[in-house]
């Protein structure tokens, strides 16, 4: 299903960092475990996620460095740092806040 | 395994035609203007990295190497939307880095500027047996004249790097900033603003005339706002004649500013360009 592209804009940052604090991933890996998760409905687009993670390794969220991976190709693996980890918390606190208030909104909207 | 065959085609060792993934990589790279060259081949290696395991995967669903370059293509999206996601990350450090640059540029310039009208004073002083107190009486007045041949100078040359298939529009900076250099000079020193302004003029029109392919035809670029002035006010002041001395240091002047714009591009160029 595709969704609003100013519906995830928020959501981005989020995603990644929630996604790096459980293993160290690369671009290309971080795609397809959000394809995994779910079930094909949410794909990453490069134009999305390469700046975000540039952006999220800038602010010192993520750190990065090239490993060779099982493949034998040569891959820049993201992980999180002690500030993303912090910042992971707070923003999916707001998120869990954001939603609860909009699916209320929703639950007596539709009732 | 991949190398280049010398007409730019990709093959693996084996023979097989490998999509020329790095070109989606470079576009992208170009277009986004990122600030480092180290910075730029990593991106590009991230993103060479990305579309070979895209094409891997499409690969392994059983398409041939055209539908797999087609593929790889849509899934990846636009180049430009890329780029410009890119450029939107590093812009803070981009524009940093230009004013960086262009604060160095400035200073070079002046400095040469002061060099070479200072040697040309020098000399003429030692020439004419002048007492080197009534030129350094001087000064104050021509530090503005410095900054204004610096000013003229670079205001043009970055109208053309900002605007470089317009020449009305590459002029607007020049123009610009010379009129309130006008408006400076008048309020601050309102008995010696012509010769400042006319040496930015000068300056500026070096610059213009240096785009000629015509050797020495920039000689012309420095003398055409002397004349002018000549022309019209030296009737009105007795015993006024062209500055030929004024005429040799913005010439030399100019000369030596294009040598440092030339070195400037050489130096930084993947970063203007």
């Amino acid at each position: 299903m595709p969704f609003d592209r100013e519906l995830l804009k928020g959501s981005i940052a989020l995603l990644i960092l929630k996604l790096l604090s459980e293993r160290d991933m690369y671009g290309y890996e971080i795609i397809q475990e959000s394809l995994r998760r779910s079930q094909d409905a949410f794909e990453f687009k490069e134009g999305t996620l390469y700046p975000a993670l540039h952006q999220l390794h800038k602010r010192g969220y993520l750190h990065s460095e090239w490993r060779t991976g099982k493949n034998g190709k040569q891959r820049k693996y993201y992980g999180v740092t002690a500030a993303g980890r912090k910042a992971a918390r707070r923003s999916e606190q707001e998120w869990l806040s954001f939603t609860k208030v909009v699916n209320a909104i929703l639950s007596k909207a539709n009732a | 395994m991949a190398f280049f065959h010398q007409s730019g085609e990709r093959h693996t060792l084996e023979g097989q035609r490998v999509i020329h993934l790095d070109r989606i990589a470079s576009r992208v790279i170009s277009l986004a203007k990122l600030p480092g060259k180290n910075r730029r081949a990593e991106v590009a290696e991230e993103l060479c990295a990305h579309l070979e395991d895209l094409a891997e995967e499409v690969r392994s669903e059983g398409y041939d190497e055209k539908a797999t370059a087609r593929i790889v293509r849509m899934r990846f999206g636009e180049a430009e939307e890329v780029a410009g996601a890119f450029a939107s990350v590093y812009a803070p450090e981009r524009l940093a880095k230009l004013i960086l640059r262009s604060a160095m540029l400035v200073t070079a310039s002046t400095m040469s500027v002061v060099v070479v009208i200072g040697g040309v004073q020098l000399i003429a002083a030692i020439c004419t047996a002048t007492s080197m107190v009534s030129i350094l009486r001087g000064i104050p007045q021509e530090v503005f004249g410095f900054g204004a041949v610096t000013a003229g100078y670079c205001s043009l040359y970055a109208g053309e790097r900002i605007f470089p298939t317009s020449l009305a529009k590459a002029l607007s900076p020049s123009i610009t900033l010379g009129l309130c250099l006008a408006a400076l000079f008048g309020w601050l020193v309102p008995h010696h603003a012509a010769l400042p302004l006319a040496a930015f003029a000068c300056a500026a029109a070096g610059r213009l005339l240096q785009r000629v392919e015509i050797p020495f035809v920039w000689f012309a670029g420095t003398a055409l706002p002397l004349l002018t002035a000549w022309a019209l006010f030296g009737p009105l002041i007795s015993g006024w004649q062209f500055p030929w001395l004024v005429w040799v240091g913005l010439t030399v002047s100019c000369k030596a500013l294009r040598e440092i714009v030339r070195l400037f591009e050489r130096v930084f160029v993947q970063d203007f360009a």
